[in-house]
């Protein structure tokens, strides 16, 4: 047996394990998905901060909507934290009946650790600027802190504008996303508290000090902060619903992309010390290695793909210009012949379970009555939207060994 | 403390080794049908050979020329069957991963063809034919330049064979495949590069032919 073979089986079985939890999950879990008990008396306060940045186009209908919300409004504070923005956002804020506060331009995690310092909520939400909770979403969110063990709750995040291309496209991913992150609640292990919609508890957000100013993806770092905590959860709350714009030319998806990739990295690079630690909570056990091992399958899988597409490449090029030099070029229809390898059963039996397990979730996730052009996205969704992910990774890796981190 | 579905980590494993396990041995087994298919047909050719050599040895003994002709025919007839034969069993050696046991396969049909090349050669001698052996040394691990310019030199080889089926005995031996027999000629030859044609035991032409080029060195 060749060291690739064993690569390939390798690749293969790693991938078949993370298909299989996920598909236990979901199947241990499925009439409790969408599950939350609402609250109906004893509201505690609840504080939402609204960072923004240059968000003129966006903010008067993420402050509408975060107003609009069910909730007993002597209990919802809402602090629009403008970062030092240069177009109107802070004139516009000040139309609405919110807190604004005004500093120069620090970033997102230092604008967030501001708004926790002012916020007087037992708990404290963030909204991202560009994104608009539905009318009940902070109530049902606020229901899942009834255990008291819950430091977060985060909700499914949606896209606001899936008619455009690579809207329709994110449309897909984040649906998934969503589904995806609510069975990892099973084990704990909601890897992200995203920005469009977030709540924690104040007393523990203010415990670990708030955001980390220094990682890109302040939402990924704190929430592994909380998950290093053994007597602390973050639950995920799917019949939440929140839109958030996504980014429709394709450069500003890149960027936004790259910022994941890289605050993921730096995250697991502050805490690589937590893998396999029990003290570290699901971080240590299953979080971290988790996350290093889809990172590395993926790159594992990127590499065997070019590997094989390049000396396929190579080949014909070397073939056709053997031939044009023998002057033996003709087309010819080759024998079709049938002598699949045990990678081609495994390489049809991976992707059948993932596209079931993506039929499954949009067909679950319909339930929150997103409509989406299946038709079309699926297929452009599998075949060149998933394949961008290793490029984008490949990048982010080289601006981090460059030293190429731009501010963002 | 925190409770979590714990089960689900082992219950996945265990979902997951028997899943690998059963596409595995599923593998296999398709694997060693493909071997024991090509043993089959080995054995078939192999009778066939004997067939072949003895009913060359009878052409031999009794010297006249008039059995010749039904000698070449025979051994013209095998070279097709051994060539059709390699050409699966190149196929099968490619799609299987896991059992090695189709090299050794190729190893045993490599030596028969050595042997058949043999055959041809006395036979050629003895009847005067005017047939021409074209022995095709390719490598079995070629890089990728390498295996380009052979599967170049293959399709040129199979046109030639094409054109001229009753005038060409088309023998591919691979070079590295550590059988002592072929090293032997190899070295004898000085048959190094990969793809390497020889004609008629006396012109070696290294490196990639035209269809051209190959017929000009035959006798036609």
């Amino acid at each position: 047996m060749q060291i690739l073979t064993g690569v390939y089986l390798f690749f293969i079985l790693a991938t078949l394990y993370i298909y299989s939890f996920f598909l236990l999950i979901l199947f241990k879990n499925r009439k409790d998905l969408f599950s939350y008990d609402l609250l109906d008396k004893d509201f505690p306060s609840v504080t939402l901060l609204i960072p923004a940045y240059n968000e003129e186009d966006n903010i008067a209908g993420t402050i509408e909507s975060v107003l609009a919300c069910k909730y007993p409004r002597d209990k919802l504070e809402v602090i629009v934290i403008d970062d030092g923005s240069k177009d109107k956002t802070s004139e516009i804020a000040k139309r609405y009946p919110v807190k604004l506060l005004q500093k120069s331009n620090s970033g997102k995690a230092d604008s967030l650790n501001q708004g926790i310092n002012l916020a007087k909520g037992e708990f404290i939400g963030v909204v991202d600027a560009d994104s608009y909770p539905e009318k009940n979403a902070l109530l049902k969110v606020m229901s899942c802190f009834k255990d008291p063990e819950v430091a977060a709750v985060t909700s499914a995040v949606r896209v606001k504008n899936p008619n455009s291309f690579l809207g329709g496209l994110q449309a897909v991913e984040y649906t998934i996303i969503a589904w995806a992150r609510k069975l990892l609640e099973y084990v704990n292990s909601v890897y992200v508290t995203p920005g469009p919609l977030s709540v924690y508890r104040s007393e523990v957000l203010r415990k670990l000090e708030g955001f980390d100013n220094k990682v890109l993806t302040e939402d990924i770092e704190l929430a592994w902060r909380i998950l290093k905590n053994k007597h602390y959860k973050i639950k995920m709350c799917l019949a939440a619903r929140i839109f958030t714009i996504a980014p429709v030319k394709f450069k500003a998806w890149w960027r936004q992309r790259l910022r994941w990739d890289i605050g993921g990295l730096q995250t697991l690079n502050k805490h690589k010390n937590v893998f396999f630690r029990h003290n570290y909570g699901m971080v240590g056990l299953f979080v971290a290695p988790f996350f290093a091992s889809t990172v590395f399958l993926s790159l594992l899988g990127f590499s065997i793909f070019i590997y094989l597409l390049s000396k396929r490449v190579l080949n014909a090029f070397f073939f056709t210009s053997n031939s044009l030099a023998t002057d033996s070029l003709s087309m010819q229809i080759k024998s079709i012949y049938l002598s699949p390898s045990i990678f081609t059963f495994f390489g049809v039996l991976l992707f059948i379970t993932y596209f079931v397990y993506l039929i499954i979730g949009l067909k679950m996730m319909d339930r929150t009555n997103v409509k989406i052009d299946k038709k079309l996205n699926i297929p452009l969704y599998l075949l060149f939207y998933l394949p961008l992910y290793p490029l984008v990774f490949i990048h982010s890796i080289y601006l981090i060994l460059t030293n190429k981190i731009i501010k963002w | 403390m925190v409770e979590i579905q714990k089960d689900v980590f082992w219950k996945a494993a265990l979902i997951t080794l028997v899943v690998f396990s059963l596409g595995v041995i599923l593998g296999y087994s398709l694997e060693s049908h493909r071997i024991s298919e090509i043993q089959k047909e080995f054995k078939q050719v192999e009778i066939e050979w004997a067939d072949a050599k003895l009913q060359n040895n009878f052409y031999y003994q009794l010297l006249t020329p008039q059995y010749c002709d039904a000698a070449m025919e025979a051994n013209l007839e095998f070279a097709d069957k051994v060539y059709e034969q390699g050409l699966i069993l190149e196929r099968y050696e490619k799609a299987n991963k896991l059992n090695d046991e189709m090299f050794y396969e190729k190893q045993k049909y490599s030596l028969l063809k050595l042997e058949f090349w043999m055959n041809s050669i006395i036979l050629k001698e003895k009847c005067n034919a005017k047939y021409n052996n074209v022995v095709y040394f390719y490598k079995n691990e070629p890089s990728i330049t390498e295996k380009a310019a052979q599967d170049t030199q293959s399709k040129i080889l199979t046109e030639l064979k094409d054109k001229h089926a009753e005038k060409v005995m088309l023998i591919p031996l691979p070079f590295d495949m550590n059988i002592a027999a072929i090293d032997i000629i190899t070295k004898t030859y000085a048959i190094e590069e990969a793809p390497t044609i020889f004609i008629n035991e006396k012109i070696k032409l290294e490196d990639i032919q035209s269809l051209k080029e190959i017929e000009e060195k035959l006798e036609l």
